[in-house]
């Protein structure tokens, strides 16, 4: 099975005639899935970032001291008045811990968020520090949720 | 496109590759945590249906496999299909671990979820 591994030869040519042979084509540039990993320190306690982007779609696991899979939630905006519902898919303690950074993802990013955590219950201050910082590469990533335009009579 | 992180230092080891099926551009990603496995593999640009398949460990000497639909369509037994294969084939290999799959297919005919299984078994982390 063929993965996407291309070769190709180019004849020789001018730059510009090779821009303007693209530009004919009209390709348009296809945004794909990208992955993105990084990892903080919050109060000598690890903490690890997955981030999959996909075009209409975020897929985050927050990992604290462990790779554990953790709970799974799934949250996204309903279409008649943009209030933010989440579902617990996978586990999810009493607490349900990691709901409510799925569902404030989706009010920064207004882009539907399926989010597995494995942050302790109990630990608030961990919490709104993986979200600060999740939310702050979020934004670096290009996710900001268009303000709603005013309409002044 | 191909991106293996199972060299860096990040605690998850992942794969991130496309291909084409039945001309449909395919991206499939698969994670290995510390419990559990994660594949997705999309054409439409989501996620779309996510399953949770486990090996249930009973009396008898041949284990058996619960699939479950956690999220999405319910009424496709080829997508369930996809994860029962998978799950056993995880199985064989020796490990324990869930799969939650999760499949946004423009379509669900057998040659599709054929490739995707052999996809996903090429690139396996089990």
């Amino acid at each position: 099975m063929d993965f996407v591994r291309h070769t190709s030869t180019v004849e020789s040519s001018s730059a510009d005639d090779i821009v303007q042979d693209v530009q004919k084509l009209g390709i348009i540039k296809e945004v794909g899935t990208k992955i993105t990993c990084f990892s903080d320190i919050f109060n000598d306690i690890p903490i690890h970032f997955q981030i999959i982007s996909f075009p209409k779609q975020i897929y985050v696991w927050i990992g604290c001291h462990t790779a554990r899979f953790g709970s799974l939630y799934a949250a996204a905006s309903t279409r008649r008045n943009n209030i933010v519902s989440v579902t617990s898919l996978l586990g999810g303690s009493s607490d349900n811990t990691g709901s409510g950074i799925a569902r404030r993802v989706v009010l920064k990013t207004g882009v539907p968020v399926t989010l597995s955590c494995n942050i302790p219950k109990d630990s608030p201050m961990l919490e709104a520090h993986a979200e600060k910082k999740l939310i702050q590469k979020l934004i670096s990533l290009g996710y900001t949720k268009p303000k709603p335009q005013v309409v002044t009579c | 496109m191909d991106d293996d992180a199972s060299s860096s230092s990040f605690p998850v080891r992942h794969k991130n590759f496309s291909l084409h099926i039945k001309e449909n551009k395919t991206d499939i990603v698969i994670c290995s945590y510390d419990d559990h496995f994660l594949v997705i593999a999309t054409q439409i640009g989501t996620m779309g249906t996510i399953m949770h398949a486990r090996k249930e460990e009973g009396m008898l000497n041949s284990p058996t496999f619960n699939v479950s639909v956690i999220f999405g369509k319910r009424d496709e037994p080829m997508l369930q299909a996809c994860a029962r294969q998978l799950i056993e084939h995880i199985s064989n290999a020796g490990s324990s671990k869930p799969l939650t799959i999760s499949l946004g297919l423009k379509d669900h005919s057998m040659e599709t979820l054929k490739g995707i299984v052999s996809a996903v078994i090429e690139n396996r982390f089990w």
